[in-house]
Protein backbone atom coordinates (compact mmCIF):
# COMPACT_ATOMS: atom_id res chain seq x y z
CA UNK A 1 0.00 0.00 0.00
CA UNK A 2 1.12 3.44 -0.58
CA UNK A 3 0.08 6.42 1.16
CA UNK A 4 0.46 9.13 -1.59
CA UNK A 5 -0.79 11.96 0.67
CA UNK A 6 -2.31 12.22 3.79
CA UNK A 7 -3.44 15.52 5.81
CA UNK A 8 -5.05 16.00 8.97
CA UNK A 9 -8.07 15.35 10.21
CA UNK A 10 -7.77 12.00 8.59
CA UNK A 11 -5.03 9.58 8.74
CA UNK A 12 -4.36 6.40 7.52
CA UNK A 13 -3.17 3.67 10.27
CA UNK A 14 -0.73 1.37 8.44
CA UNK A 15 -1.61 -1.86 6.35
CA UNK A 16 -2.08 -5.04 8.21
CA UNK A 17 -1.39 -7.88 5.60
CA UNK A 18 -4.34 -10.73 5.22
CA UNK A 19 -3.77 -14.42 5.03
CA UNK A 20 -5.03 -13.53 1.00
CA UNK A 21 -2.24 -11.56 0.72
CA UNK A 22 -4.45 -8.48 0.67
CA UNK A 23 -4.04 -5.16 3.23
CA UNK A 24 -6.30 -3.86 5.35
CA UNK A 25 -6.50 0.03 6.24
CA UNK A 26 -8.35 1.61 8.41
CA UNK A 27 -8.96 5.58 7.77
CA UNK A 28 -9.05 7.84 11.10
CA UNK A 29 -10.70 11.10 11.63
CA UNK A 30 -8.26 12.39 14.56
CA UNK A 31 -10.87 15.02 15.27
CA UNK A 32 -13.46 12.63 16.13
CA UNK A 33 -16.14 14.11 13.44
CA UNK A 34 -16.77 16.64 10.93
CA UNK A 35 -17.69 19.90 11.41
CA UNK A 36 -19.09 22.80 9.56
CA UNK A 37 -16.74 24.44 6.88
CA UNK A 38 -14.53 21.19 7.02
CA UNK A 39 -14.02 19.48 3.71
CA UNK A 40 -12.72 16.19 3.40
CA UNK A 41 -11.57 14.41 0.36
CA UNK A 42 -10.12 10.67 -0.12
CA UNK A 43 -9.11 9.10 -3.14
CA UNK A 44 -8.34 5.60 -3.16
CA UNK A 45 -6.71 3.37 -6.45
CA UNK A 46 -6.43 0.13 -6.27
CA UNK A 47 -4.20 -1.21 -8.69
CA UNK A 48 -4.60 -4.09 -11.12
CA UNK A 49 -4.96 -7.48 -9.17
CA UNK A 50 -4.24 -5.60 -5.80
CA UNK A 51 -6.73 -6.88 -2.98
CA UNK A 52 -7.24 -4.30 -0.51
CA UNK A 53 -10.21 -3.84 2.34
CA UNK A 54 -10.84 -0.26 3.71
CA UNK A 55 -12.74 0.60 6.90
CA UNK A 56 -12.74 3.44 9.50
CA UNK A 57 -12.00 3.29 13.39
CA UNK A 58 -15.69 4.59 14.35
CA UNK A 59 -18.67 6.83 12.99
CA UNK A 60 -18.47 9.62 10.65
CA UNK A 61 -20.08 11.88 13.35
CA UNK A 62 -21.43 14.92 11.57
CA UNK A 63 -21.23 17.27 14.48
CA UNK A 64 -24.14 20.66 14.75
CA UNK A 65 -23.44 23.28 12.18
CA UNK A 66 -22.51 26.81 14.08
CA UNK A 67 -25.45 29.28 12.69
CA UNK A 68 -24.68 30.60 9.00
CA UNK A 69 -20.97 28.49 9.09
CA UNK A 70 -21.04 27.06 5.79
CA UNK A 71 -21.98 23.19 5.10
CA UNK A 72 -19.37 20.15 5.56
CA UNK A 73 -18.70 18.23 2.47
CA UNK A 74 -16.65 14.78 1.94
CA UNK A 75 -15.82 14.12 -1.05
CA UNK A 76 -14.52 10.00 -2.09
CA UNK A 77 -13.54 8.82 -5.50
CA UNK A 78 -12.54 5.49 -5.60
CA UNK A 79 -11.16 3.24 -8.72
CA UNK A 80 -10.73 0.09 -8.87
CA UNK A 81 -8.47 -1.67 -11.99
CA UNK A 82 -8.32 -4.38 -13.48
CA UNK A 83 -8.65 -7.98 -11.76
CA UNK A 84 -8.47 -5.99 -8.17
CA UNK A 85 -10.82 -6.35 -5.32
CA UNK A 86 -11.97 -4.01 -3.28
CA UNK A 87 -13.72 -3.98 -0.12
CA UNK A 88 -15.14 -0.73 1.40
CA UNK A 89 -16.45 -1.00 4.08
CA UNK A 90 -16.78 2.22 6.36
CA UNK A 91 -18.70 2.80 9.71
CA UNK A 92 -22.31 4.84 9.37
CA UNK A 93 -22.91 8.44 9.10
CA UNK A 94 -24.22 9.57 12.05
CA UNK A 95 -25.94 13.26 11.12
CA UNK A 96 -26.24 15.41 14.64
CA UNK A 97 -28.86 17.42 15.14
CA UNK A 98 -28.29 21.30 13.23
CA UNK A 99 -25.67 19.78 10.78
CA UNK A 100 -25.90 20.04 7.05
CA UNK A 101 -23.54 17.67 4.94
CA UNK A 102 -22.73 16.88 1.43
CA UNK A 103 -21.24 13.50 0.65
CA UNK A 104 -19.91 12.71 -3.15
CA UNK A 105 -18.57 8.75 -3.90
CA UNK A 106 -17.64 8.08 -7.10
CA UNK A 107 -16.42 5.05 -7.80
CA UNK A 108 -15.19 3.71 -11.04
CA UNK A 109 -14.47 -0.25 -12.34
CA UNK A 110 -12.00 -1.15 -14.91
CA UNK A 111 -12.69 -4.57 -16.84
CA UNK A 112 -12.57 -7.92 -14.19
CA UNK A 113 -13.00 -5.51 -11.33
CA UNK A 114 -14.69 -6.39 -8.09
CA UNK A 115 -16.19 -4.14 -5.27
CA UNK A 116 -18.04 -5.09 -2.50
CA UNK A 117 -19.08 -2.00 -0.54
CA UNK A 118 -21.36 -0.87 2.35
CA UNK A 119 -22.55 1.85 4.38
CA UNK A 120 -25.33 2.83 6.82
CA UNK A 121 -27.28 6.31 7.75
CA UNK A 122 -28.07 6.52 11.36
CA UNK A 123 -30.99 9.10 12.15
CA UNK A 124 -28.99 10.82 14.86
CA UNK A 125 -28.07 10.61 18.39
CA UNK A 126 -31.42 8.66 19.37
CA UNK A 127 -30.57 8.53 22.70
CA UNK A 128 -30.09 12.21 22.79
CA UNK A 129 -33.76 12.56 21.69
CA UNK A 130 -32.45 14.01 17.91
CA UNK A 131 -33.91 11.32 15.47
CA UNK A 132 -33.96 13.24 12.00
CA UNK A 133 -32.69 16.66 13.85
CA UNK A 134 -30.41 16.77 11.48
CA UNK A 135 -30.70 20.25 8.75
CA UNK A 136 -29.88 18.90 5.60
CA UNK A 137 -28.27 15.57 4.08
CA UNK A 138 -26.93 15.53 0.60
CA UNK A 139 -25.75 12.10 -0.51
CA UNK A 140 -24.70 11.53 -4.06
CA UNK A 141 -23.51 7.78 -5.33
CA UNK A 142 -22.43 7.04 -8.49
CA UNK A 143 -21.02 3.97 -9.68
CA UNK A 144 -19.35 2.87 -13.46
CA UNK A 145 -18.27 0.37 -15.33
CA UNK A 146 -15.91 0.88 -18.22
CA UNK A 147 -19.43 0.89 -20.63
CA UNK A 148 -22.45 2.35 -18.30
CA UNK A 149 -23.33 3.58 -15.40
CA UNK A 150 -24.59 1.03 -12.82
CA UNK A 151 -25.75 2.77 -9.77
CA UNK A 152 -26.45 6.45 -9.08
CA UNK A 153 -28.26 8.43 -6.76
CA UNK A 154 -29.39 11.93 -5.43
CA UNK A 155 -30.53 12.00 -2.00
CA UNK A 156 -31.41 15.16 -0.57
CA UNK A 157 -32.63 14.43 2.96
CA UNK A 158 -34.26 18.08 4.83
CA UNK A 159 -36.69 16.59 7.51
CA UNK A 160 -37.84 19.93 8.71
CA UNK A 161 -39.72 20.64 4.94
CA UNK A 162 -40.11 16.93 3.80
CA UNK A 163 -40.70 14.36 6.87
CA UNK A 164 -39.03 11.23 6.41
CA UNK A 165 -41.57 9.29 8.53
CA UNK A 166 -43.56 9.82 5.05
CA UNK A 167 -44.26 6.14 3.71
CA UNK A 168 -42.93 7.62 0.46
CA UNK A 169 -39.65 7.74 1.97
CA UNK A 170 -38.71 6.14 5.38
CA UNK A 171 -42.12 5.06 7.25
CA UNK A 172 -41.37 3.76 10.42
CA UNK A 173 -38.04 3.31 9.68
CA UNK A 174 -34.82 4.99 10.81
CA UNK A 175 -31.86 3.38 10.19
CA UNK A 176 -30.84 2.82 6.23
CA UNK A 177 -28.24 0.14 4.92
CA UNK A 178 -26.63 -1.13 1.48
CA UNK A 179 -24.89 -3.10 -0.03
CA UNK A 180 -23.37 -3.16 -3.30
CA UNK A 181 -21.07 -6.43 -4.64
CA UNK A 182 -19.83 -5.48 -8.14
CA UNK A 183 -18.29 -7.33 -10.68
CA UNK A 184 -17.58 -5.86 -14.24
CA UNK A 185 -18.23 -8.90 -17.48
CA UNK A 186 -19.90 -11.45 -15.13
CA UNK A 187 -22.63 -12.32 -16.85
CA UNK A 188 -25.90 -11.43 -15.77
CA UNK A 189 -27.51 -15.38 -14.92
CA UNK A 190 -24.94 -15.13 -12.41
CA UNK A 191 -26.34 -11.95 -11.18
CA UNK A 192 -29.85 -13.43 -11.12
CA UNK A 193 -28.46 -16.49 -9.48
CA UNK A 194 -26.88 -14.37 -6.54
CA UNK A 195 -30.36 -11.97 -6.35
CA UNK A 196 -32.26 -15.28 -5.66
CA UNK A 197 -29.88 -15.95 -2.62
CA UNK A 198 -29.59 -13.20 -0.91
CA UNK A 199 -33.58 -12.69 -1.57
CA UNK A 200 -33.65 -16.14 0.22
CA UNK A 201 -31.39 -14.93 2.99
CA UNK A 202 -32.92 -11.21 3.08
CA UNK A 203 -36.93 -13.15 3.52
CA UNK A 204 -35.68 -15.08 6.30
CA UNK A 205 -34.27 -12.16 8.44
CA UNK A 206 -37.11 -9.79 7.57
CA UNK A 207 -39.86 -8.04 9.76
CA UNK A 208 -41.94 -5.77 8.49
CA UNK A 209 -42.76 -3.03 10.98
CA UNK A 210 -39.01 -4.06 12.40
CA UNK A 211 -36.50 -4.65 10.51
CA UNK A 212 -37.08 -5.70 5.99
CA UNK A 213 -34.44 -6.47 3.26
CA UNK A 214 -34.75 -6.84 0.16
CA UNK A 215 -31.82 -7.82 -2.72
CA UNK A 216 -32.27 -6.34 -6.79
CA UNK A 217 -29.82 -7.06 -9.30
CA UNK A 218 -28.59 -4.14 -11.00
CA UNK A 219 -29.09 -3.00 -14.67
CA UNK A 220 -25.47 -4.60 -15.09
CA UNK A 221 -22.05 -6.04 -13.32
CA UNK A 222 -23.88 -5.91 -9.92
CA UNK A 223 -26.20 -6.34 -7.38
CA UNK A 224 -27.57 -4.40 -4.84
CA UNK A 225 -28.64 -5.02 -1.15
CA UNK A 226 -31.01 -2.62 1.02
CA UNK A 227 -32.34 -2.69 4.35
CA UNK A 228 -34.28 -0.58 6.73
CA UNK A 229 -34.60 -0.98 10.58
CA UNK A 230 -36.06 0.99 13.57
CA UNK A 231 -32.77 0.04 15.26
CA UNK A 232 -28.92 -0.43 14.69
CA UNK A 233 -28.94 -3.23 16.77
CA UNK A 234 -28.82 -6.28 14.33
CA UNK A 235 -27.74 -3.94 11.27
CA UNK A 236 -23.61 -4.58 11.53
CA UNK A 237 -24.29 -8.73 11.86
CA UNK A 238 -26.47 -8.75 8.95
CA UNK A 239 -24.63 -6.86 6.56
CA UNK A 240 -21.77 -9.03 7.52
CA UNK A 241 -23.73 -12.27 6.87
CA UNK A 242 -24.56 -10.39 3.47
CA UNK A 243 -20.71 -9.74 2.56
CA UNK A 244 -19.81 -13.17 3.18
CA UNK A 245 -23.08 -15.03 0.71
CA UNK A 246 -21.81 -12.39 -1.81
CA UNK A 247 -18.07 -12.56 -1.59
CA UNK A 248 -18.10 -16.24 -1.56
CA UNK A 249 -20.34 -16.44 -4.63
CA UNK A 250 -18.18 -14.23 -6.82
CA UNK A 251 -14.56 -14.69 -5.45
CA UNK A 252 -14.72 -18.62 -3.73
CA UNK A 253 -13.03 -16.84 -1.14
CA UNK A 254 -14.27 -16.18 2.74
CA UNK A 255 -14.89 -12.81 4.01
CA UNK A 256 -12.56 -11.45 6.95
CA UNK A 257 -14.12 -9.16 8.95
CA UNK A 258 -12.20 -6.11 9.84
CA UNK A 259 -11.11 -6.05 13.55
CA UNK A 260 -14.36 -5.22 15.40
CA UNK A 261 -17.57 -6.56 17.00
CA UNK A 262 -20.29 -7.41 14.17
CA UNK B 1 -59.63 20.47 -41.49
CA UNK B 2 -58.57 19.98 -38.08
CA UNK B 3 -55.87 22.83 -36.90
CA UNK B 4 -52.17 21.52 -35.91
CA UNK B 5 -53.16 22.94 -32.46
CA UNK B 6 -55.91 20.15 -32.23
CA UNK B 7 -54.61 17.61 -33.82
CA UNK B 8 -51.58 17.90 -30.95
CA UNK B 9 -54.08 18.16 -28.71
CA UNK B 10 -55.89 15.08 -29.78
CA UNK B 11 -52.61 13.35 -29.72
CA UNK B 12 -51.31 14.12 -26.63
CA UNK B 13 -54.81 13.23 -24.90
CA UNK B 14 -54.54 9.44 -26.67
CA UNK B 15 -51.08 9.32 -25.47
CA UNK B 16 -51.92 10.37 -21.79
CA UNK B 17 -54.72 7.85 -21.69
CA UNK B 18 -54.12 6.03 -18.64
CA UNK B 19 -55.93 2.94 -20.27
CA UNK B 20 -53.29 3.16 -23.41
CA UNK B 21 -52.31 -0.75 -24.13
CA UNK B 22 -49.07 -1.00 -23.14
CA UNK B 23 -49.01 -2.94 -19.77
CA UNK B 24 -49.23 -0.34 -16.91
CA UNK B 25 -51.90 -2.01 -15.43
CA UNK B 26 -49.69 -5.11 -14.98
CA UNK B 27 -47.27 -3.00 -12.12
CA UNK B 28 -48.03 -1.83 -9.36
CA UNK B 29 -44.12 -0.29 -8.88
CA UNK B 30 -43.70 -1.62 -5.05
CA UNK B 31 -46.92 -0.43 -4.43
CA UNK B 32 -48.68 -4.22 -3.96
CA UNK B 33 -45.70 -4.63 -0.92
CA UNK B 34 -46.44 -1.20 0.82
CA UNK B 35 -50.09 -2.54 1.11
CA UNK B 36 -49.49 -6.25 2.37
CA UNK B 37 -47.08 -4.88 4.54
CA UNK B 38 -48.80 -2.35 6.13
CA UNK B 39 -46.85 0.61 4.82
CA UNK B 40 -49.82 1.73 2.60
CA UNK B 41 -53.57 2.20 3.55
CA UNK B 42 -56.29 4.23 1.76
CA UNK B 43 -56.71 7.00 4.67
CA UNK B 44 -53.04 7.41 3.89
CA UNK B 45 -52.95 7.03 0.05
CA UNK B 46 -53.06 10.70 -0.79
CA UNK B 47 -50.62 11.88 1.40
CA UNK B 48 -48.35 8.97 0.17
CA UNK B 49 -48.58 10.17 -3.54
CA UNK B 50 -48.00 13.80 -2.47
CA UNK B 51 -44.69 12.97 -1.27
CA UNK B 52 -44.23 10.12 -4.35
CA UNK B 53 -44.66 12.71 -6.80
CA UNK B 54 -42.20 14.97 -5.17
CA UNK B 55 -39.51 12.56 -5.17
CA UNK B 56 -40.18 10.19 -7.39
CA UNK B 57 -42.62 11.59 -9.81
CA UNK B 58 -39.64 14.82 -9.87
CA UNK B 59 -36.98 12.11 -11.20
CA UNK B 60 -39.51 10.61 -14.16
CA UNK B 61 -40.22 13.90 -15.18
CA UNK B 62 -36.20 15.43 -15.37
CA UNK B 63 -36.35 11.90 -17.88
CA UNK B 64 -39.18 13.25 -19.92
CA UNK B 65 -37.72 16.74 -19.94
CA UNK B 66 -33.97 15.92 -20.90
CA UNK B 67 -35.78 13.42 -23.28
CA UNK B 68 -37.91 15.71 -25.20
CA UNK B 69 -34.64 18.47 -25.75
CA UNK B 70 -33.04 15.73 -27.28
CA UNK B 71 -30.55 14.21 -25.32
CA UNK B 72 -29.54 10.43 -26.51
CA UNK B 73 -32.69 7.88 -25.68
CA UNK B 74 -29.68 5.12 -25.00
CA UNK B 75 -28.12 7.05 -22.68
CA UNK B 76 -30.76 8.63 -21.06
CA UNK B 77 -32.18 4.85 -20.77
CA UNK B 78 -29.33 3.76 -18.98
CA UNK B 79 -29.07 6.52 -16.50
CA UNK B 80 -32.31 5.93 -15.66
CA UNK B 81 -32.43 2.29 -15.16
CA UNK B 82 -28.83 3.38 -12.60
CA UNK B 83 -31.04 5.44 -10.90
CA UNK B 84 -33.83 2.58 -10.50
CA UNK B 85 -32.72 0.00 -7.62
CA UNK B 86 -35.32 -2.74 -8.25
CA UNK B 87 -34.99 -4.68 -10.78
CA UNK B 88 -38.66 -5.16 -11.14
CA UNK B 89 -39.72 -1.75 -11.47
CA UNK B 90 -36.87 -1.14 -13.79
CA UNK B 91 -37.73 -4.05 -16.15
CA UNK B 92 -41.18 -3.14 -15.84
CA UNK B 93 -40.39 0.55 -17.27
CA UNK B 94 -38.25 -0.77 -20.12
CA UNK B 95 -40.78 -3.47 -21.02
CA UNK B 96 -44.12 -0.45 -21.21
CA UNK B 97 -41.25 1.95 -22.82
CA UNK B 98 -40.75 -1.21 -25.49
CA UNK B 99 -44.66 -1.40 -26.19
CA UNK B 100 -45.11 2.38 -26.41
CA UNK B 101 -42.80 2.41 -28.72
CA UNK B 102 -44.33 -0.04 -31.20
CA UNK B 103 -47.50 1.16 -30.44
CA UNK B 104 -46.18 5.00 -31.66
CA UNK B 105 -44.47 3.32 -34.62
CA UNK B 106 -47.69 1.63 -35.68
CA UNK B 107 -50.22 4.71 -34.72
CA UNK B 108 -48.08 6.94 -37.50
CA UNK B 109 -46.32 3.92 -39.47
CA UNK B 110 -43.29 4.80 -38.98
CA UNK B 111 -40.08 4.34 -37.30
CA UNK B 112 -39.31 6.96 -35.32
CA UNK B 113 -39.44 5.51 -32.10
CA UNK B 114 -36.18 4.34 -29.97
CA UNK B 115 -35.98 0.53 -29.84
CA UNK B 116 -34.86 0.09 -26.13
CA UNK B 117 -36.09 3.32 -24.36
CA UNK B 118 -37.59 3.81 -20.57
CA UNK B 119 -40.75 4.83 -20.87
CA UNK B 120 -40.58 8.26 -19.81
CA UNK B 121 -38.36 8.64 -22.02
CA UNK B 122 -40.06 7.23 -25.03
CA UNK B 123 -43.20 9.17 -23.86
CA UNK B 124 -41.09 12.20 -24.24
CA UNK B 125 -39.56 11.34 -27.42
CA UNK B 126 -42.87 10.97 -28.66
CA UNK B 127 -44.42 14.29 -27.68
CA UNK B 128 -41.36 15.89 -29.02
CA UNK B 129 -41.78 14.41 -32.38
CA UNK B 130 -45.24 14.85 -32.35
CA UNK B 131 -44.75 18.52 -31.63
CA UNK B 132 -46.27 18.65 -27.85
CA UNK B 133 -44.83 21.28 -26.23
CA UNK B 134 -42.47 20.39 -23.38
CA UNK B 135 -44.17 21.19 -20.37
CA UNK B 136 -47.59 19.66 -21.61
CA UNK B 137 -45.81 16.51 -21.95
CA UNK B 138 -44.34 16.50 -18.73
CA UNK B 139 -47.67 17.44 -16.95
CA UNK B 140 -49.34 14.58 -19.12
CA UNK B 141 -46.86 12.05 -17.90
CA UNK B 142 -47.26 12.62 -14.29
CA UNK B 143 -50.66 12.63 -14.68
CA UNK B 144 -50.94 9.31 -16.45
CA UNK B 145 -48.33 7.74 -14.39
CA UNK B 146 -50.28 9.01 -10.78
CA UNK B 147 -53.73 7.84 -12.47
CA UNK B 148 -52.21 4.31 -12.98
CA UNK B 149 -50.86 4.45 -9.45
CA UNK B 150 -54.30 4.97 -8.05
CA UNK B 151 -55.70 2.57 -10.28
CA UNK B 152 -53.41 0.18 -8.95
CA UNK B 153 -54.29 1.60 -5.57
CA UNK B 154 -58.39 1.02 -6.27
CA UNK B 155 -57.39 -3.34 -7.10
CA UNK B 156 -55.43 -3.69 -3.43
CA UNK B 157 -57.52 -1.52 -1.02
CA UNK B 158 -61.15 0.00 -0.54
CA UNK B 159 -60.93 2.98 -2.75
CA UNK B 160 -63.99 3.75 -4.82
CA UNK B 161 -64.27 5.73 -8.13
CA UNK B 162 -65.59 9.06 -6.86
CA UNK B 163 -62.83 9.04 -4.14
CA UNK B 164 -59.70 8.07 -6.78
CA UNK B 165 -61.27 11.03 -8.96
CA UNK B 166 -61.07 13.17 -5.97
CA UNK B 167 -57.41 12.39 -5.00
CA UNK B 168 -55.96 12.98 -8.53
CA UNK B 169 -58.07 16.27 -9.04
CA UNK B 170 -56.97 17.42 -4.82
CA UNK B 171 -53.09 16.47 -6.07
CA UNK B 172 -52.96 18.66 -9.28
CA UNK B 173 -50.75 21.04 -7.65
CA UNK B 174 -48.23 18.79 -6.66
CA UNK B 175 -48.61 17.72 -9.98
CA UNK B 176 -47.16 21.41 -11.26
CA UNK B 177 -44.94 21.86 -8.72
CA UNK B 178 -43.22 18.60 -9.25
CA UNK B 179 -43.11 19.70 -13.36
CA UNK B 180 -41.71 23.04 -12.38
CA UNK B 181 -39.07 21.74 -10.33
CA UNK B 182 -37.85 19.42 -12.83
CA UNK B 183 -36.44 22.28 -15.06
CA UNK B 184 -33.23 21.87 -12.82
CA UNK B 185 -30.69 20.31 -14.35
CA UNK B 186 -30.11 18.07 -11.13
CA UNK B 187 -32.83 16.50 -8.92
CA UNK B 188 -32.74 14.38 -5.94
CA UNK B 189 -35.19 11.15 -5.11
CA UNK B 190 -35.34 9.72 -1.56
CA UNK B 191 -37.83 6.87 -1.78
CA UNK B 192 -36.14 3.91 0.40
CA UNK B 193 -39.11 2.54 1.29
CA UNK B 194 -41.17 1.97 -1.56
CA UNK B 195 -38.12 1.24 -3.68
CA UNK B 196 -37.16 -1.57 -1.17
CA UNK B 197 -41.03 -2.81 -1.05
CA UNK B 198 -40.12 -2.93 -5.28
CA UNK B 199 -37.50 -5.26 -4.47
CA UNK B 200 -39.18 -7.53 -1.88
CA UNK B 201 -42.27 -7.99 -4.51
CA UNK B 202 -41.32 -10.99 -5.74
CA UNK B 203 -41.29 -12.81 -2.33
CA UNK B 204 -44.87 -11.90 -1.75
CA UNK B 205 -46.95 -15.33 -1.30
CA UNK B 206 -49.49 -13.93 -3.70
CA UNK B 207 -49.20 -11.20 -6.38
CA UNK B 208 -51.93 -9.84 -8.39
CA UNK B 209 -48.63 -7.96 -10.31
CA UNK B 210 -46.10 -8.69 -12.08
CA UNK B 211 -44.24 -5.71 -10.10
Amino acid sequence: MYVQEQQPPWKVVRAFSGENGGSLVHLHNVSGGVLSGDHLTLDIDAGPGSIVQVTTTGATRLYRHRQGAARSEQHVKIHVAEGALLEYLPDPLLPFAGSRHRQCTSVSLADRATLLWWDVLAPGRQAMGETFAFDRLHIQTELRSPTRPLLIENLVLEPAQHPLQSPARLGAYTHVANFYACSVGLESSKWRELESKLTDFCSARSKPGVMIWGSSALAADGIAVRGLSVSARELPATLAAIWKIAKRFLTGEDAVLPRKVY
Amino acid sequence: MISLKLNTLLDLLQLADSALPIGAGAHSFGLETLVEEGGLCSETAESFFRDYISEAGLLDASFVRRAWRGEDARQLSDEFCARRLARESREASLKMGRRFSQLVNALVSGTMMPDHAVYPVAFAVAGAHLEIREDDIVLAYLRQSLAGLISVCQRLMPIGQVAASRMIWNLKPSICAAALASKNREVGCFTPLPELASMRHGSLETRLFIS
